[in-house]
């Protein structure tokens, strides 16, 4: 691929680029976990590298085809691939078969405490860690996310016409909730005090419930798909992409109802493609469409730092290790940077 | 640098029994060291010879947007998005319809989302119909009428099985439905594959190549439900302001029973040629530089759909004529 460079402002290497370790894998970055203090991710060519500091990366030969998805289980890694398989994986490479699907793609994986769930087409599998076989948990239609709620009791199944919340009874029999609101859903998941549910669309809108009386409402407004979330400092704010900003409703108090998002605006007019946050700050790693990721504090739009320059592809993926002393990022054309944030 | 490249996407459609699959398997092994994704329906009728072949299923959703024939494929943007995320670069995908399915969902995919227009185009609908069955399925499955409209390259398949006659009859048929795509007569779905693949039929630079296909046309009509096409003409400019109003207003109102439009306009005061093509109520629209010197500058629009006759369409085109 030629680069025009004159194309785009010249910048020079910020210095995380400078002090990190940067690639070229060539292969889109599908997905990226942390895992203690090594950070797993994962590409379209099956395989994944597993970074940690002081050390050279390791690269696994996973799957077949794409990694489509990855969770972390305690200190494995689990991936769902275009080739059917839903793998467990330990941090010093041992490859275990979960199960595999043939011709079916894994869509969607999640862990909580030992049990693991993937989705493939419109079933969900659930293998509690006691158990060898899955329960199938139907749907009417194709599963477009899965998320456990904080102390893994619920488990929301988002699809086309709204979300299924799953629980298990006091006959430890699993049971059903509806939230049902018309139209595709993706992405799900529960905020981290377990008092909201979110998804994102096929439209370009987030949609709400609030759980104690399932009240429902829809945060819109943006200008393309919100394909990445995430809630910010526990249940503060939940920060989105979509926009040229990176979209933070505030979710405190009362929650968003009748309150205005604060935007952060980056350089360059880019789209946010991808949202991370910085544990327990009021904080958000944002990816641009241009490759580009800033560092901003959200309560104060003054406070941005740019991470990593333009590589021209749409930022795919970052994660933070647990220690907050590393991040990976990935983009679409498979550039990464690896690299410590702490000035030493 | 953004990566521009977008892979064609070929849609194979047409009635149970057509030879969809024949079609399929004649395009994977003669386009040798082409690397191509098939996706295909779990319920298919015979088995693919492919190292890629993704089942789908076929789930169509209305897009939550207060266009009730807004639908698209769920499943499709969702396999798409995943093999744009492959390592090896693929050279086009095919994606198999059901016998039963309605196309429309299928294109309007590509117009809806923006991950797949931005990665995917495309290519062309190609229907494949059997000439012996075609006349009665059109009779009675309104499916086999909206893939003949929806066809850029009609394959009228197994004609060694058909008279003359009735191939002239059922020729007819076809061009009475959908009056620019290009019918291709074959046993054993026999066509070379330049005229299948690589068409970019949905790019508006393609509608101002196709232009000698535009017929003059005005039809009678057997019954109100049936799927035929008009076409209008006019050598005056059009006023932009009348014109885009009266459309808008008919895509809006009537965009269930138009099953797509394409035109090419000339704007009083505009130097530049306007080009449109639609499905349903979704349309994609852009001026396409100066009119040649050597072509008179005129307007023709065509559409085809379901009771046509009921929208007032010449009074309307008519007067968007400019004073």
């Amino acid at each position: 691929m030629t680069t025009d460079l004159n194309q785009f402002p010249q910048l020079d290497k910020t210095k995380f680029e400078q002090r990190g370790i940067q690639l070229e894998i060539g292969v889109p970055v599908t997905c990226a976990v942390s895992i203690g203090n090594y950070i797993a991710a994962g590409f379209g060519d099956g395989t994944i590298r597993i970074f940690s500091s002081g050390e050279k990366h390791k690269t696994l030969k996973a799957h077949k085809g794409v990694i489509l998805c990855m969770a972390k289980d305690g200190d494995n890694i689990l991936t769902g691939g275009d080739d059917g398989y839903f793998l467990k994986i330990s941090l010093n490479g041992e490859i275990n078969e979960v199960t595999n699907f043939g011709s079916r793609w894994v869509d969607h994986v999640a862990a909580h405490n030992g049990n693991l769930v993937c989705s493939s087409g419109k079933v969900v599998y659930y293998w509690d860690k006691n158990k060898k076989e899955p329960k199938s948990l139907n749907h009417d239609s194709t599963i477009g996310g899965l998320a456990f709620d904080a102390r893994g009791r619920r488990l929301a199944v988002s699809r086309y016409g709204g979300v299924t919340v799953w629980k298990k009874d006091y006959s430890n029999k699993w049971k059903s909730t509806k939230l049902d609101w018309k139209g595709s859903h993706n992405k799900v998941s529960f905020s981290p005090d377990g008092k909201y549910l979110v998804t994102s669309m096929q439209e370009n809108v987030l949609r709400c419930w609030r759980l104690k009386d399932k009240l429902d409402f829809a945060m819109s407004g943006y200008g393309s798909k919100v394909k990445s979330f995430a809630f910010i400092d526990d249940t503060s704010y939940l920060a989105t992409s979509g926009a040229i900003d990176a979209i933070c409703w505030p979710f405190d108090g009362e929650g968003p109802m009748g309150r205005k998002p604060i935007c952060l605006p980056y350089i360059g007019n880019k789209q946010v493609t991808f949202i991370e946050p910085f544990p327990d700050e009021k904080a958000i790693f944002a990816g641009l469409s241009d490759g580009s990721v800033f560092l901003s504090q959200i309560e104060n739009e003054n406070n941005t730092i740019i991470i990593r320059s333009f590589t021209g592809s749409e930022v795919s993926a970052i994660a933070m290790t647990d220690d907050k002393s590393s991040i990976f990022i990935g983009d679409m054309s498979g550039n990464t940077l690896w690299t410590s944030i702490w000035d030493q | 640098m953004e990566n521009k490249h977008q892979v064609p996407v070929t849609v194979l459609t047409g009635f149970l029994g057509a030879g969809k699959t024949t079609l399929l398997n004649r395009i994977l092994t003669e386009q040798h060291g082409q690397k191509y994704a098939v996706i295909v329906n779990e319920f298919g009728e015979q088995g693919i010879d492919n190292d890629l072949v993704v089942d789908a299923d076929e789930e169509v959703f209305e897009m939550n947007n207060g266009c009730i024939c807004c639908t698209v494929r769920g499943d499709l943007i969702r396999i798409l998005s995943g093999l744009m995320k492959r390592a090896d670069k693929l050279d086009a995908i095919i994606v198999e319809t059901t016998g039963l399915a309605d196309p429309a969902p299928v294109a309007q995919t590509f117009f809806v989302d923006q991950d797949v227009a931005n990665k995917t185009k495309l290519d062309a609908i190609v229907t494949v119909a059997d000439a012996v069955h075609l006349s009665s399925q059109i009779e009675d499955h309104h499916e086999a009428e909206e893939q003949i409209a929806f066809g850029d390259v009609i394959l009228l398949n197994k004609i060694d099985l058909v008279k003359d006659e009735n191939i002239d009859v059922v020729t007819k048929r076809i061009r009475k439905i959908n009056p620019f795509a290009k019918i291709i007569k074959t046993t054993k779905c026999g066509a070379p594959l330049k005229e299948i693949l690589n068409l970019d039929a949905f790019s508006l630079k393609r509608i101002l190549e196709v232009e000698p296909d535009f017929l003059e046309s005005d039809h009678d009509h057997e019954h109100d439900d049936d799927v035929t096409s008009l076409s209008f003409v006019s050598d005056k400019p059009l006023d932009m302001e009348k014109f885009q109003n009266w459309f808008g207003k008919l895509l809006q109102t009537k965009g269930q029973d138009i099953m797509r439009t394409k035109g090419i306009l000339d704007f009083k005061g505009e130097n530049d040629r306007y080009v449109f093509q639609g499905v349903h109520m979704l349309m994609d629209a852009s001026p396409m530089g100066k009119w040649p010197d050597d072509k008179e500058r005129s307007s023709r629009l065509v559409f085809i759909g379901r009771n046509l006759e009921t929208m007032n369409l010449k009074e309307g085109f008519e007067a968007c004529k400019s004073e």
